[in-house]
């Protein structure tokens, strides 16, 4: 198995070792183990039912392993809830758009960060101190700014759920993009999209690695994987079976014969 | 020990009345995804039904017909005028739910309306309790329980046999599917409700026979009952759901015999509740929303 | 002012307080809590067996405190609230949309059968009363008077109430509860702790239910499970449907055309002599239909929910996108 070299001894942004879960008597995922390194983006790829899915739901709190460890900034995630890995820095999407439909798209981003001092229901009834109102001020600009990156200015006080489905997806890159977590988990970000779409959302995750924020790419669109990513994980039957930046992966005999022959098509 | 055999024989009868209204609620669950508030209604109007012709004939079984009767078309009233236009508008199940909700009381008001919210007796002699081996029944326990078992027989045989069944089973089972291959989901659906109203109207008929009183509201406190049973049987589920009817049944004849009959409707929502928390996975294979796992 | 309008306006305010709190946890977290009901008995129960003498036979009932009103109001919203984090704890860990509901129509169906047959809490069917004119002797008004102070007093809490529901509205507590309400996931995956927030909204609504029943036994001076009835409790609910769930000022409209459809209906109805059930009944057909009809067609209810409208931003050349 070919691993491109860590960069320059930095820690890797996450760790999955030999994580398993099964589901009666069947195993989505079994000894999957894995390295995303720090500033990259990585790609999680393989035909359908590998368990990729379920991979994310693991990491992320989702679903609980029945063994297995996830490492993320020296912690181990195995048994958190999804909110507490949240906060830790690890933010994940869903397979299909996750907006908050009622919510317009500026409290859609607006809503992005958690703040526990100003969430408690005593601040709501007796108001934000001057420092969080600074705060709040802030964080309405930098909202505005993030649309506007978007070119989501226009929609910022539509609701939500009336977008379309391309632009529901850059409502969620534009919360992750609030958010600055270490790591965001992209689950099948072009799936119902518009391809057209594909080279702003290339450029959206560009962005985030930009801003120190590394990610890990669930995709079927390949052409869309060796666009973004630098380095590539296949996963078959609830395990990896290669890595390698993508070009490799092509003429890897494993990887073809998990696809079937869909990659040679590509 | 012969206490515990007596108590058995009473459950026999509450367990046959019980199965018979879960098993109709659990019809109408199946076929369009909606937890039929008003389900005890129906048992309620089968009820009145039954009792106005056995007062014009004196017939026990005419009554027993018109209850039905009376039963499978309110039912299938509830499903055109409402529950079929919601679930076609697509409307979340929590909404239908609610609507149910509205045509259970407006239901019981107009009822009021025509027969006043007093108790009504019913007049029919049950006969006098003969021992059948271990068990203390009258005539008319047995005969409840004969005809919940003869009901339950046929039903088996229309869901497995026939053609409506198949396509009953069919549109329960995943709906957009069963109209792609050329089913009326909707017709199947009425015909289910009218169906599953013939059941609970006789169910209606023979709760009320059972206890000797009824009044509008009687429905309702049974239905919290059936619901208990229907959802410890597995929600849509129709055979699980006798199941379910039986031992929730037995349970509550015991629990009755130490713990004052009225607290009845209590006890079984301890059971609901306990059910429906300790056992999520059994019972929500139906449905969608759990959290997350 | 008539007697009759002094009466009309101390209920809408209480039933107003009684719709507030059910925005809560119908409106804002989006779960149809059918036990909501019970949080106002609670709050009328513990309000009258505090306040009242102890219990003399035949009665029997626990406490019999005489404690002053204030203070019985406050251990009895203490009270409501204990018991709504009790159901909360169980119903809000795994159970939501239809199950949610079942499990609370359970709840509140227990509590009314231990409070009408579990005859030493709260005297059974009977019920309690005796709660006359509470803080009347404080300021020494007579029965007449006394009524305008009640009517005050209940406006005045209604207007705080509102006051408060407004703050928590646009507050990002209430953002964040209605963020569970639209997408329980991505809501746990940006951070929020979904069960602590769903217990919060609803042991809040337990208690402003609690507030609303405490004010309601000093209306009527007593409390007892016809007092429960499916009536009142439907209304309240097509209130909040009707008004615009998730919108206080929604809600408040919703108090106020319930009230009327539920006052004007039993004006333009027909009298049957001997009969007086049935001009309830078909009010409460009339209310049914009217549930079922606003289900279908207008399920947002007549105002819709506020969202935060962003002003124009100033254009400056730096910050203009190509």
């Amino acid at each position: 198995m070919n691993t491109q070299p860590k960069t320059a001894g930095k820690p890797p942004a996450l760790e999955v070792r030999g994580l398993t879960k099964h589901f009666g008597g069947v195993y989505a995922v079994e000894g999957c183990s894995f390295e995303a390194p720090m500033g990259q983006v990585t790609g999680l790829i393989g035909p359908n039912g590998a368990g990729k899915s379920t991979a994310i739901d693991l990491i992320s709190g989702f679903k609980l392993p029945d063994s297995g460890t996830v490492l993320f900034k020296g912690r181990a995630l195995e048994g958190l809830p999804p909110h507490v890995i949240s906060r830790l820095g690890l933010i994940r999407t869903f397979q299909a758009p996750r907006e908050w439909p009622g919510l317009t798209v500026l409290e859609n981003v607006v809503m992005a960060n958690w703040d526990s001092g100003r969430e408690g229901f005593l601040r709501g009834l007796v108001g934000l101190g001057s420092a969080q109102r600074g705060r709040a001020a802030d964080e309405l600009v930098k909202a505005r700014e993030i649309l506007d990156e978007f070119g989501l200015t226009k929609l910022r006080n539509e609701r939500a759920g009336n977008l379309s489905g391309g632009q529901k997806r850059l409502v969620e890159f534009a919360r992750i993009r609030m958010a600055q977590p270490q790591l965001v988990i992209l689950d099948e970000p072009m799936g119902g999209v518009n391809p057209v779409l594909g080279e702003r959302m290339a450029l959206a995750i560009e962005a985030f690695i930009a801003s120190g924020t590394s990610v890990i790419v669930v995709e079927h669109n390949l052409p869309f994987i060796e666009r973004v990513t630098q380095h590539v994980i296949v996963m078959a039957q609830g395990t990896v079976i290669a890595e390698g930046p993508f070009e490799t992966l092509r003429s890897n005999r494993d990887v073809i014969d998990a696809y079937l022959g869909e990659m040679v098509k590509q | 020990m012969n206490e515990a055999l007596l108590t058995l024989g009473f459950a026999l009868v509450t367990a046959s009345i019980l199965a018979l209204s879960a098993v109709a609620f659990t019809l109408e669950y199946a076929v369009t995804n909606v937890a039929n508030v008003s389900h005890g209604e129906i048992l309620t109007v089968g009820a009145y039904a039954a009792y106005l012709v056995h007062e014009r004939t004196g017939s026990a079984i005419a009554a027993a017909i018109a209850a039905a009767l009376a039963g499978g078309f309110v039912a299938l009233a509830m499903h055109s005028a409402v529950i079929g236009p919601f679930v076609r508008f697509g409307a979340s199940p929590t909404i239908v739910f609610i609507a149910t909700l509205g045509v259970s009381f407006m239901i019981q008001n107009t009822l009021v309306i025509f027969f006043g919210a007093s108790n009504v007796a019913y007049t029919l002699d049950p006969g006098a309790p003969r021992h059948l081996g271990p068990f203390l029944l009258t005539p008319l326990d047995l005969e409840i329980i004969a005809s919940a078992i003869a009901i339950t027989l046929v039903l088996y045989v229309v869901i497995s046999r026939t053609r409506f069944g198949k396509a009953l089973r069919a549109v329960s089972q995943n709906r957009e599917l069963a109209r792609v291959t050329g089913i009326n989901a909707t017709r199947v659906a009425a015909a289910t409700f009218f169906l599953a109203g013939l059941i609970a109207g006789y169910a209606g008929f023979i709760l009320a026979e059972s206890v000797g009183s009824f009044n509008p509201y009687f429905g309702f406190s049974f239905f919290l009952i059936t619901l208990t049973a229907a959802v410890a049987g597995g929600l849509g589920k129709a055979f699980g759901t006798m199941v379910g009817a039986v031992l929730v049944g037995f349970i509550l004849e015991f629990a009755g015999g130490y713990v004052s009959a009225s607290y009845n409707l209590a006890f079984a929502f301890a059971i609901l509740a306990i059910v429906i928390l300790v056992r999520p996975r059994g019972l929500f294979t139906n449905a969608r929303r759990t959290v997350f796992e | 002012m008539s007697a009759y309008i002094v009466s009309i306006l101390t209920e809408g305010a209480i039933f107003g307080i009684m719709a507030l709190g059910l925005n809560v946890i119908w409106g804002w977290s989006g779960d149809f809590d059918l036990a909501y009901y019970g949080y106002i008995a609670i709050g009328a129960y513990m309000t009258l067996v505090l306040t009242i003498g102890p219990a003399v036979a035949p009665a029997h009932y626990i406490l019999g405190l005489q404690l002053p009103y204030p203070l019985a109001v406050v251990i009895a919203v203490l009270s409501a609230m204990a018991v709504g984090l009790v159901v909360g704890l169980i119903a809000l860990r795994h159970l939501r949309g239809i199950y949610f509901s079942i499990v609370t129509l359970g709840a509140v169906y227990v509590m009314y059968v231990l409070a009408g047959q579990y005859v030493p809490l709260f005297d059974g069917y009977n019920g309690l009363s005796g709660l006359f004119d509470p803080m009347g002797d404080w300021f020494g008004l007579d029965y007449l008077s006394y009524q305008w102070f009640l009517m005050g007093l209940c406006l005045v809490m209604f207007a705080l109430v509102l006051l408060f529901m407004w703050r928590l509205s646009g507050s990002r507590f209430g953002m964040a509860l209605r963020t569970l309400r639209e997408d329980e996931r991505a809501a746990a995956a940006f951070g929020r702790d979904i069960y602590r927030l769903k217990l919060k909204g609803y042991v809040l609504g337990a208690g402003v239910g609690g507030f609303a029943g405490a004010l309601f036994a000093a209306y009527l001076s007593a409390f007892n499970p016809s007092a429960w009835s499916p009536v009142e409790i439907i209304v309240l609910y097509a209130a909040v449907l009707v008004g615009g769930r998730g919108n206080i000022w929604g809600v408040v409209l919703g108090v106020f055309i319930m009230g009327l459809v539920v006052q004007e209906s039993t004006r333009f109805l027909p009298e049957v002599p001997g009969h007086p059930q049935i001009v309830l009944a078909l009010r409460g057909v009339i209310i049914g239909l009217v549930l079922v009809l606003f289900l279908r067609f207008r399920p947002q209810g007549l105002l819709p929910e506020r969202r935060y409208v962003d002003p124009e931003p100033k254009l400056e050349p730096a910050t203009r996108t190509a």
